[in-house]
């Protein structure tokens, strides 16, 4: 069953414009009462709402902000809307449909860490969102919501976008700082982390389009009404993007720990007559590989995919039916991580398109049985390795795939055919 | 002072030092590509990989802290697998044309391997194609296929020379060195890019192909291109000496030299040298030993302050000769014949102060500080202007010249010595075999010298740091020092017995012979 808390409007083209906004919605009030209440306040209500980082790497939110050095530096609040992760696509839908609920949760958010400036990055495919969220932003400092004294207060606030140029990397948060500064999108080295030097050197808090949107509401209504969705560990409501072999693809928003099974058979209304589930990626490209049994019994929370060695990562749920081949899908994934690794880091750079060419090469009917054990050897040492998390992101799902699915690759090996897609199939050649 | 413990090895480090700094402090050897002391930490090689007590995952060195009571290493399973892993992934799409590749025998990836690499290379798949032999500018050519992408060379840039010349273009493993166009690589200090480069992917054009590095030996010295006194190291062989780079010494130059102190071989070696003494003038010259002019020039001198004064010579000096030499010369002239036309001879004198900000200053000349303060402490001033004049008013029967080391730091070399071939009698005591001295018109003798890496020594340098030269290798066996040949002036016995012959039979190395004109 369906909650709509932030997704509750989305299907009113009018909720777009502030107008609509205040109509239906209840327009800028929480920024009202969040500016009467104190800084702190509000943060130790995000730390008690339970709010966990939704871009990915599911970071308690409240404890992120409280990192924030208390030396009077000037900080930044910056938007992470580059949403590249395969399989994603919640970010777009809320920056289209109510572009509003983000602006007024940032300029909450801003007001809680005491930031008088912030930065929506989007991704620069998104050429729809940049346009909404620009003039939203414009309507919004007509009504005086963003500026200086917002409502009288004495908070003042600033927002600006700023468009990604494609890159899978600045999704990172500090390639997304290397990017807005005007560098190569390439992560930074950690330590120093954003909260104490970010975008220009100055205290940093990046946080993902659906965390700060998902401010408001708790401001809004309070920590205990925010935790009464979700598990104990897991809080509130999510929003899953459904894709691949299911009736109906889309958006989702589901309490936290809602089971899988659910999503995919009564909300998504299934598979396509007479398919069979054979596998699940729960959260996005780089999250490992469920198989059947294991999406039957999984719960969309945050300790529950770890336990199964996977991850709810950003909510992408990939739905593989028995039509696909999954050495196919690897290849696929890998051209992915190798034509997208940043370059910097070694082990990343070599690894990605090491595990690409030798992955083509099985799915082009010339691999050799080691190298269904080398594609897990390569990505273990792969693993942890490097400055970002995007070899880790290039090694689990190559693990997963090879280690749960391997008599398909040994099959692909012994025939030089998929197991699944028959005789008459010709696969492509590998790729460069 | 944190103290920590390094393989089992307690030290004590400053705050601040990181764990690769400490394990170097401590003596352990540690991999690593990308760090290097004088530059940013960039933490992309991932091979400083170590593993800390207390700590689940392994952590990278260079960008890791000491902290009081660490306990770490880099000897246990995981860190060597880990380091194994890293150097393969740096060798999957390195082209491994080590018999060709001019780094081989002083290459980072070779040297690690061996230490610590993981034998038995399981990359079955087509390695990347990228650009091959790319012109960065007039010194540097860059392989990027060899490049292990650590981006030393693009921090230097950034860092140290501060021209930005070099960035890193494209992503991932299509990712190459490269410059921007019209903005070539091109300062003086770029070769240092190709001493920090780690692999054979940026190669000096003025080396390259030239010698394999392990036909040659090195000798500490001290760079003499300039009065900043770069320290370095000399590399040659027996058919002379090949190239420099800087050695590390914070006083003075850090881990830096410059361009232009590079060409120091290359008036080090025979081509370029004065190998006989020589006596006549511009009409015909005599060949003769050098010990026999220095006695026969020193009977002259003699005789000539003893019947006519020491007013009727004149001592002109320049900056390029070690400290001990000056000590020897002035001795002799000065004290002995009691000379007091001793003249500096400034080769730039209206750039004498110039300094770029980094290294390299206007006086080039290794030993000004060195030359001035003897002068002084003699009360020796004589003007400089006066010497052209008293040569015409023929005041002087004998000009007698501790020329040049380098001529090409000289350019007022062609007007000088013809200013100076307007005495009766020349005397030119240098290591450089030149044009000008050799169109002279007067008497003269040539006295072939040694160069400061043919010798011992002290240069002070522009801070009045002294700075000791030592004695590297003999290019021209009958060169003599300034000390040898003031002591054979002075009628004293040199035993020459103990003196490297010159090399008979030298087989030519193919490569030395392609090498052209210097």
């Amino acid at each position: 069953m369906e909650v709509k808390l932030l997704t509750e409007h989305y299907g009113k083209a009018e909720f777009q414009s502030l107008e609509g906004y205040k109509k239906i919605g209840d327009g800028y009030e929480t920024l009202k009462k969040a500016l009467k209440m104190q800084p702190k306040e509000i943060i130790e209500l995000v730390k008690a709402s339970g709010l966990r980082g939704r871009g990915g790497a599911g970071f308690p939110t409240g404890m992120k902000w409280s990192f924030l050095p208390e030396n009077g530096e000037p900080r930044y609040l910056l938007c992470n809307a580059d949403e590249g992760e395969p399989g994603t696509f919640k970010d777009r839908m809320m920056m289209e449909r109510a572009p509003h609920q983000l602006i007024e949760g940032m300029i909450i958010s801003g007001f809680a860490v005491q930031s008088k400036k912030s930065y929506i990055y989007i991704r620069g495919e998104y050429k729809d969102s940049l346009r909404i969220v620009e003039k939203a932003i414009r309507e919004a400092y007509d009504a005086g919501f963003l500026g200086k004294n917002i409502l009288g207060s004495n908070f003042t606030h600033d927002m600006d976008v700023y468009s990604g140029a494609g890159a899978y990397i600045c999704g990172e948060e500090t390639g997304m700082i290397s990017s807005l500064e005007g560098q190569k999108g390439q992560p930074k080295l950690k330590p120093p982390f954003p909260a104490l030097k970010g975008y220009l050197g100055k205290p940093t808090i990046v946080n993902n389009v659906e965390t700060l949107a998902a401010v408001k509401y708790i401001v809004r209504d309070g920590a205990q009404a925010y935790r009464k969705n979700g598990t104990e560990k897991s809080a509130g409501t999510k929003l899953f993007s459904v894709s691949g072999n299911v009736m109906k693809p889309g958006n989702y928003e589901v309490p936290l720990g809602y089971p899988l099974k659910d999503l995919i058979f009564n909300l998504c209304g299934g598979l396509k007559p007479g398919r069979k589930l054979k596998a699940v990626i729960p959260g996005g490209s780089s999250a490992p590989v469920l198989t059947e049994p294991e999406a039957m019994r999984a719960t969309m929370d945050y300790e529950c995919l770890a336990q199964m060695g996977s991850m709810l990562g950003s909510g992408a749920v990939i739905v593989i039916d028995d039509s696909n081949c999954m050495v196919d899908l690897l290849n696929v994934t890998m051209h992915f991580y190798h034509h997208e690794s940043c370059g910097q880091c070694t082990p990343c750079r070599e690894g990605t398109g090491w595990l690409h060419k030798t992955v083509a090469s099985i799915a082009s009917g010339h691999g050799r049985l080691q190298d269904i054990q080398l594609l897990d050897r390569i990505s273990k040492n792969m693993m942890g390795r490097t400055i970002c998390a995007l070899s880790d992101a290039a090694a689990m799902p190559a693990i997963s795939f090879v280690n749960k699915f391997r008599e398909e690759f040994e099959f692909f090996v012994r025939e030089g055919r998929s197991k699944v897609k028959g005789e008459g199939f010709r696969h492509a050649q590998m790729h460069h | 002072m944190p103290k920590c413990t390094i393989n089992g090895k307690a030290i004590e480090v400053k705050p601040g030092t990181t764990v690769i700094q400490a394990f170097k402090a401590a003596g352990v050897e540690i991999a690593h590509y990308c760090w290097h002391p004088g530059l940013s930490v960039a933490g992309v090689c991932r091979l400083c990989m170590v593993q800390i007590e207390g700590q689940a995952k392994l952590q990278i060195g260079c960008n890791t802290l000491v902290t009081e009571g660490m306990v770490v290493n880099n000897t246990s399973e995981p860190v060597k697998e880990a380091v194994k892993w890293g150097l393969d992934f740096h060798l999957i799409n390195h082209p491994l044309d080590c018999p060709i590749c001019d780094q081989a025998g002083e290459c980072g990836l070779q040297d690690q391997y061996v230490h610590f690499g993981k034998y038995d290379p399981e990359m079955a798949m087509p390695k990347q194609k990228k650009h091959k032999v790319v012109d960065l500018g007039p010194t540097i050519v860059l392989d990027t296929e060899r490049c292990i992408l650590c981006s030393r060379c693009v921090r230097f840039t950034d860092e140290v020379s501060k021209t930005n010349e070099l960035g890193i273009f494209n992503r991932g493993d299509r990712s190459e060195i490269g410059t921007v166009e019209n903005k070539p690589l091109d300062n003086n200090y770029s070769l240092n890019t190709v001493d920090i480069c780690p692999v054979g992917a940026l190669t000096s054009k003025d080396f390259r192909f030239r010698q394999r590095v392990w036909y040659l030996k090195e000798a500490a010295s001290v760079c003499t291109g300039c009065s900043t006194g770069c320290n370095v190291n000399v590399y040659y062989n027996e058919e002379g000496a090949w190239r420099v780079k800087p050695v590390q010494n914070e006083k003075v130059n850090g881990y830096w030299m410059c361009d232009k102190g590079r060409d120091i071989y290359k008036f080090v070696n025979k081509e370029a040298r004065l190998q006989t003494a020589k006596v006549g003038s511009k009409d015909q010259w005599r060949l003769l030993e050098g010990g026999q002019a220095a006695k026969d020039v020193g009977d002259s001198l003699r005789q000539v302050a003893k019947t006519e004064g020491a007013d009727k010579i004149a001592l002109v000096v320049t900056g390029q000769y070690t400290n001990e030499e000056y000590d020897s010369l002035l001795d002799f002239f000065n004290g002995t014949l009691a000379v007091k036309n001793v003249y500096h001879w400034v080769n730039n004198p209206e750039d004498m102060t110039g300094f770029d900000g980094i290294l390299f200053r206007g006086d080039r000349n290794p030993n000004t500080a060195g030359l001035k303060a003897r002068l002084e402490k003699r009360g020796l001033k004589s003007d400089w202007l006066d010497l052209e004049k008293k040569i015409k008013a023929g005041a002087y029967k004998y000009v007698v010249v501790a020329g040049p080391e380098n001529n090409s730091v000289f350019p007022d070399l062609e007007s000088k010595a013809k200013m100076m071939s307007a005495a009766p009698h020349l005397v030119w005591l240098t290591a450089a075999k030149s044009e000008a001295v050799d169109s002279a018109t007067t008497a003269t003798y040539q006295i072939p010298l040694k160069t400061f890496i043919e010798k011992d020594g002290t240069y002070t340098n522009h801070v009045g740091l002294e700075q000791k030269v030592k004695r590297g290798t003999t290019i021209v066996a009958g060169a003599l020092t300034l000390s040898e040949a003031v002591s054979l002036m002075s009628g004293e016995e040199l035993d020459f017995s103990l003196r490297p012959k010159p090399l008979t039979n030298l087989k030519t190395n193919f490569f030395t012979a392609k090498r052209g004109e210097l």
